[in-house]
């Protein structure tokens, strides 16, 4: 189809529902967790994409979030802790006609996975992960995890944590991601927004999202889901448009001429002109790196969320089938058994 | 699939439920309280907090109450998907089944 974002995977050919994306599994997270609500959007979105069901492939590691796959009536994978990006890696290199999900958790993903994610995120293999952020460990009852704050008590820092959280967009910018975003698992519309966004770019998307842990974590992020107070709390970026907020886009993000610090002002006439506008598709990561810790620690007010970055660099699938494209041309088609039953071996002697 | 809110919570509605639904989805009528079926991303929170065990899966409504899933769909055909209740004021009439009940009184 031309124009099409996503021309090596297959079209389903008829009009889908989300119906056709649940599977006929029990869903068993605790009545009110925000996966949920994560889980009804992406159902709600996939038929949207309109892609073989048999072509769409939910790879996860471990954890709460991580029964995804289970959920989701297309293939999948519940891996191993921490594995999933780079199962999901070799699928999306060997498989270029799959389209490539990958849910984690925030311990998943950053403690026993850290390795994993930051290089699926430098390659820039086609996945598009789903970050559940509860700032928990949810499954194993409640111990601290890599975005925790410090200070926090749970069952396994009885005395409070001594450690400092990732901040996971600005450690996946370290990462040389191409696609960030930030997004909240009760704000469907603006989940769904984010989540299109994400499938049609080239390469590997972040996409983490804020998820209430009713359990273990509730009300982590209540101050940007409350309507009274997420005016004040949640920056809402959108490409192109002036980065305002709060009550009649009264405040407004700027840059300190002097420090070269991102400040948040009132927006008068006089310095109307200097609120940024927010470009995604700026290849320098400064600007978005700033964005992504804006928010104050503490109250999380000032919350950037919306796609951060978003910028184009060939995807480490393509490159890898051009490569072996090249060496076949070369050299003709290989052939695995020859190669393991082969002559080049050396005897190692004492 | 949906949770629905049966014949009980009509002139109760103590909104114990509201509390729990982590996407807003649970609207106020004047005489009972309405879950948003498209909206519902069916987790199950609202259903063990109700005082009078008005909430259901829908596939587990009592016979009796069997129409209020009907109920719920019909009435928000009208007013849409509003994408969360506590940023509405509440809805003005009931649906036609639930208005025509009797007034439940202390003791009924
Ligand atoms: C190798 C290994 N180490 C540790 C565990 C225990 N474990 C299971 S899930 C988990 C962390 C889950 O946290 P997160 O990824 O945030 O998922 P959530 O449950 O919060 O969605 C841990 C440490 C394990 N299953 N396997
Ligand atoms: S423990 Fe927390 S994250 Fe896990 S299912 Fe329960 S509410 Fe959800
Ligand atoms: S908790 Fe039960 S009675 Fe109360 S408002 Fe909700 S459904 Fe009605
Ligand atoms: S099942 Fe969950 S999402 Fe649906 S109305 Fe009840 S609390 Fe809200
Ligand atoms: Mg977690």
């Amino acid at each position: 189809m031309p124009g099409d974002p996503l021309p090596l995977v297959p079209w389903a050919g008829t009009r889908q529902s989300a119906t056709e994306f649940k599977s006929d599994q029990e869903v068993r997270w605790c009545p009110g967790c925000g996966d949920y609500a994560v889980l009804a959007a992406v159902q709600g979105f996939l038929p949207e994409l309109g892609l073989a069901r048999e072509n769409i492939v939910f790879v996860s590691g471990i954890g709460c979030s991580s029964r995804f796959p289970y959920y989701m009536n297309t293939y999948g994978m519940h891996s191993i802790h921490g594995r999933a990006p780079a199962i999901a890696t070799g699928l999306a290199t060997s498989r270029t006609d799959l389209s490539v999900w990958v849910v984690t958790g925030d311990g998943d993903a950053l403690s026993i996975g850290g390795n994993h994610l930051i290089h699926a995120l430098r390659r820039n293999v086609n996945l598009k992960i789903l970050l559940f952020n509860n700032r928990i460990y949810g499954l194993t009852k409640g111990q601290y995890s890599p975005t925790s704050e410090t200070g926090k008590i749970t069952r396994s820092t009885p005395m409070g944590s001594l450690e400092t959280p990732f901040n996971p967009a600005s450690l996946a910018i370290g990462a040389e991601a191409t696609f960030i975003a930030r997004t909240l698992d009760s704000d469907r519309h603006h989940l769904v927004d984010v989540l299109r966004q994400a499938a049609v770019h080239q390469g590997t998307a972040l996409v983490e999202i804020y998820q209430n842990c009713n359990i273990f974590n509730d009300g982590a992020f209540a101050v940007l889901k409350d309507k009274r107070s997420a005016q004040e709390a949640v920056i809402r970026l959108e490409h192109g448009k002036p980065i305002r907020f709060g009550h009649a886009g009264g405040k407004g993000v700027i840059r300190d001429t002097a420090t070269g610090r991102l400040r948040v002002v009132p927006v008068t006439a006089g310095n109307e002109a200097d609120v940024l506008v927010h470009d995604a598709h700026e290849t320098d990561p400064g600007t978005a790196f700033a964005l992504s810790r804006l928010a104050d620690p503490h109250t999380l007010h000032h919350t950037p969320i919306g796609v951060l970055r978003q910028v184009e660099r060939p995807d480490y699938d393509t490159q890898m089938a051009g490569q072996l494209d090249a060496a076949v041309e070369r050299d003709g088609k290989g052939d695995l058994a020859a190669l393991l039953a082969g002559t080049d071996t050396w005897t190692v002697k004492e | 699939m949906t949770y629905v809110i049966a014949q009980p919570c009509i002139d109760v509605k103590d909104k114990a439920c509201i509390e729990e639904c982590p996407v807003d989805c649970i609207y106020e009528g004047p005489r009972k309280m309405y879950i948003q079926p498209d909206e519902c991303v069916d987790c199950g929170a609202c259903e063990p907090v109700c005082p009078v065990e008005a909430v259901f899966y829908q596939d587990d409504l009592p016979a009796d109450w069997a129409d209020y899933l009907g109920v719920e769909r019909d009435f928000f055909a009208t007013v849409g998907a509003p994408g969360g209740a506590s940023s509405q004021p509440p809805l003005e009439t009931d649906h036609p089944a639930v208005a025509g009940e009797p007034q439940r009184t202390a003791s009924s």
